[in-house]
């Protein structure tokens, strides 16, 4: 029964990908009126992305995928059946924005990039410049239309991204976590551009979000879609209505799923109060989890132990070595991302790398692992062991057991499962690693890589991309290397979890080291945020304000560990 | 070898400052510029005496350096790879070819035929070598697709995927060298402190740069689809102009070709397939 109030509508939608014994979604009917926007929550595997294919049509139609109940689009007249329609034919009610600036950004100029969906909607050509105009100036990003898209940053590319599926008026809009690839600066732009964008153009929202309270902004729980959907396992729909609502009902359940959520929720969960950092119970309940427990956690600690790697006035150009025959050349033509760096790793010590998108944290990362040559300056220590941000990018074999004795040939049988066991891998030991999920496949490459007994492991992004129990774990892996006399150095753009695991930090920018010192000091530096482009999250921010150190820490683990459901 | 590839690649035809906006050639339709290469390339074929294709090339040379504005630098080493395989040609036709012997020493012997023919084949990679560059230098891959979509009917699905798959293209190489270097970390190194580069080394990471490359392509495709791309009718926006001068450039290419041809052959220096013969 079609009616004029629904642009999309899904009734008793079903997926199912082959080879796999339980359902991604079951049983979801969903309808949404024309401008409506939705959030929706649910831990990883719970079908939230599954959910956004079958609107664009992807399931069943590009994914090998079984689909049951039926997705509808469109109002009256020309509404379309997705199990009936191609994804292209669906393109023109639908516009999806997707994760990775650099695989939805697909020409080689910007202008050209936007004019494509309108040439493929028989536009007429002499309307398409102003359209464009008018998309860049919904995104806020006027300035981008003559660069070529080899050029932008990941914030930009996105911007783009989503002008470009904006430009087309889609009435059904779908954003599959659009700001998770991006830094603190590249987000707050992604972020205005949506709401401006969505204000420009009014079409009915669903959002699927791991960055909630980067998202909504200052508003808070208000900035964010008025109406949520909860799924749970199996992708059964637990919830569905009112934001504030829903949140205040599942919030605690949520966050025992390692969900990310918005903070209010989450301190809600917590300490039984809502209302949120503004509201004196939150603060007192706050209050009453540093107390909770008084073993020491050291959030302050001093690097005690031996030096096991030293970086002494390391120059670091990016990108490949140069070449014998034209390092000369070459040299003199890219100025080096990097100058003057000096650092040392303690053992026991974790320490973080912070600095913005492009600010060499990768590439000193990849100097200090010996696997780019400095152009000055030297490292010394024994060889460490390093994680990519990319899991992908270090699998070597065809299985999981493969991939953790790869490099060791004298590995016992024993040691092989007790590592599979310690890292919840036994039950994937014969899979491929490539077909594991996010969160897997994290644990996978840290395991692979403390299997090998090196003094310093540096990582690149762990937790990237992750949700916030696999953050949780994956943190934990490496604190506990740590506390077995490792050294541990990794980067990351959520202070958060700075903040709850690292000793200490150092800090890039403007092409060197601006701060190396213990956690809380060089967050409570004025000077060094504004200059590294660091935002306090406000739940650091109230921390940092009234709390000690210690106390500060211990409130964060504690908050972990109402996720983990074990004490810190 | 390597180093010289490397040289080219530095000169690839997508570093903007080798292009060569506003020259002649480069305001000439693309698909014009394509169909010629073609025609005179398939011309050529039918050619095997070295005087007329030395002529073509110095012609084409001199057309090329009159109207692309390429640099010279650009235009010496873009002519490594062709030169290099100009001269496997003579070696191999001067050796092999059997004929009058000109030179004998153990084994070896170069006749005068293997030598004429060597030297023609030799000329005709260069002629074919000298407009490549010509083309490629002077032409936008975008404007070549576009041009290819609009002149020579090629559907818009294929013009838009070659120019994606041109994009991820570029990021290979980068990919690549990361997967390299995550694979270098836990490698069992060698007595003198380097990671392995064996086959299988290779072989591994060109497996991860596959899996990668293949979920990359598939996310590009499903963006390209939500575009519209593919629906019917559609529009074209900055149409590539194709004006009486391009019919010009292609009436007086072919026409000087055939005009050299037919005096080659008056003069009595063309030779066709029946150089091949014995």
């Amino acid at each position: 029964m079609p009616d004029s109030g629904t642009i999309l509508a899904l009734h008793d939608v079903s997926v199912r990908f082959p080879r796999r014994p339980e359902a991604v979604l079951t049983g979801v009917s969903l309808r949404l009126a024309p401008g409506e926007q939705l959030i929706v929550f649910g831990a990883s595997g719970s079908g939230k992305s599954t959910l956004l294919q079958t609107i664009t049509g992807v399931i069943p139609h590009s994914v090998v995928a079984s689909l049951g109940g039926s997705v509808r689009l469109g109002c009256d007249a020309s509404a379309m059946q997705t199990s009936s329609t191609s994804v292209v034919a669906l393109s023109r009610l639908v516009g999806a924005v997707a994760q990775d600036p650099s695989s939805s950004v697909c020409l080689p100029d910007v202008e050209q990039e936007l004019a494509l969906p309108l040439e493929n909607r028989a536009t007429d050509p002499g309307l398409i410049s102003d359209h464009i105009d008018q998309a860049l100036d919904a995104v806020q990003a006027l300035t981008l239309r003559y660069r070529s898209t080899a050029q932008l940053s990941g914030g930009e590319g996105q911007r783009i991204a989503l002008a470009a599926t904006l430009i087309a008026e889609p009435a059904v809009l779908l954003l599959d976590e659009p700001t998770s690839m991006l830094d603190a600066a590249g987000l707050d732009a992604v972020r205005r551009a949506i709401r401006s964008a969505v204000d420009a153009y009014r079409p009915a929202v669903v959002l699927v979000e791991h960055r909630i309270d980067e998202f909504a902004g200052d508003a808070g729980i208000a900035g964010l879609p008025a109406r949520a959907l909860v799924l749970g396992e199996t992708g059964i729909v637990i919830a569905d209505g009112d934001t504030t609502d829903v949140l205040a009902a599942r919030g605690r359940a949520l966050n025992q799923d390692g969900c990310w959520l918005p903070l209010d929720t989450e301190l809600h969960a917590v300490t039984g109060y809502s209302g949120g950092l503004g509201a004196s119970d939150v603060r007192v309940g706050l209050r009453s989890l540093a107390d909770l427990d008084t073993t020491p956690v050291q959030a302050s600690r001093h690097s005690v132990g031996p030096i096991v790697l030293a970086a002494a006035n390391l120059d670091i150009r990016r990108g490949a070595p140069p070449a014998r025959r034209r390092g000369r050349a070459q040299a003199e033509t890219t100025p080096p991302v990097l100058v003057r760096v000096s650092l040392s790793l303690h053992r026991g010590d974790i320490v973080a790398l912070l600095g913005g998108n492009g600010t060499g944290k990768s590439s000193l990362m990849l100097t200090l692992a010996g696997l780019h040559p400095p152009t000055a300056g030297t490292v010394t220590g024994a060889r460490p062991g390093m994680i990519f941000q990319n899991p992908e990018h270090q699998f070597v074999e065809h299985t999981v057991r493969g991939e953790i004795r790869h490099g060791l040939p004298s590995m016992t049988d024993d040691e092989l499962e007790s590592i599979l066991h310690r890292h919840r891998l036994t039950h994937l030991a014969d899979q491929s690693p490539f077909r594991l999920s996010g969160g897997e496949k994290r644990r996978l490459s840290v395991a692979a890589m403390l299997a090998h007994d090196r003094p310093v492991l540096l990582a690149d992004e762990p937790t990237f991309g992750l949700d916030r129990r696999d953050t949780i774990t994956t943190m934990t892996a490496l604190r506990r290397a740590a506390e077995s006399g490792r050294s541990i150095l990794f980067s990351s753009h959520d202070l958060r979890t700075v903040a709850t695991e690292a000793d200490r930090v150092v800090v890039l920018a403007d092409n060197t080291v601006i701060a190396d010192g213990t956690v809380f000091d060089v967050l409570r530096s004025d000077e060094v945020r504004n200059r590294a482009g660091l935002v306090l999250p406000p739940l650091l921010r109230h921390l940092l304000d009234n709390f000690s150190d210690e106390e500060g820490r211990r409130v964060l683990r504690q908050l972990d560990a109402a996720v983990t459901g074990t004490t810190a | 070898m390597t180093s010289d590839l490397v040289s080219i690649g530095t000169v690839s035809a997508d570093d903007p400052s080798i292009k060569t906006p506003g020259s002649a050639l480069s305001r000439r339709n693309p698909t014009i510029k394509l169909a010629l290469l073609f025609v005179v390339s398939l011309v050529l074929m039918f050619i095997f005496d070295p005087i007329t294709t030395l002529v073509l090339y110095l012609l084409g040379l001199g057309a090329i350096g009159a109207t692309a504005r390429i640099p010279l630098r650009v235009l010496i080493l873009a002519h490594i790879p062709f030169l290099a395989f100009a001269v496997s040609l003579v070696v191999v036709n001067a050796l092999s070819r059997p004929g009058d012997v000109l030179w004998q020493s153990g084994a070896l012997r170069v006749t005068a035929e293997g030598l004429s023919v060597g030297t023609a084949l030799a000329l005709r990679a260069l002629v074919i070598g000298v407009l490549s560059i010509g083309f490629v230098l002077s032409t936008d891959s975008v404007a070549l697709m576009t041009s290819l979509h609009q002149h020579a009917r090629l559907g818009s699905r294929l013009t838009y995927a070659v120019l994606a798959g041109y994009r991820m293209l570029e990021s290979l190489p980068s990919e690549w060298q990361t997967i390299r270097q995550a694979h270098a970390v836990r490698a069992q190194l060698r007595p003198n402190g380097k990671p392995p580069r064996g086959l299988r080394q290779y072989g591994r990471a060109a497996f991860a740069l596959l899996v990668l490359s293949i979920r990359k392509g598939e996310r590009m495709a499903q963006s390209l689809e939500s575009r519209g791309l593919g629906l019917s009718p559609r529009t074209t926006w900055r149409r590539i102009p194709l004006t009486r001068a391009d019919w010009v450039m292609a009436g007086a290419v072919l026409a000087t070709v055939g005009a050299i041809i037919l005096l080659s052959a008056f003069l009595g220096y063309l030779h066709g397939f029946s150089a091949l013969r014995i």
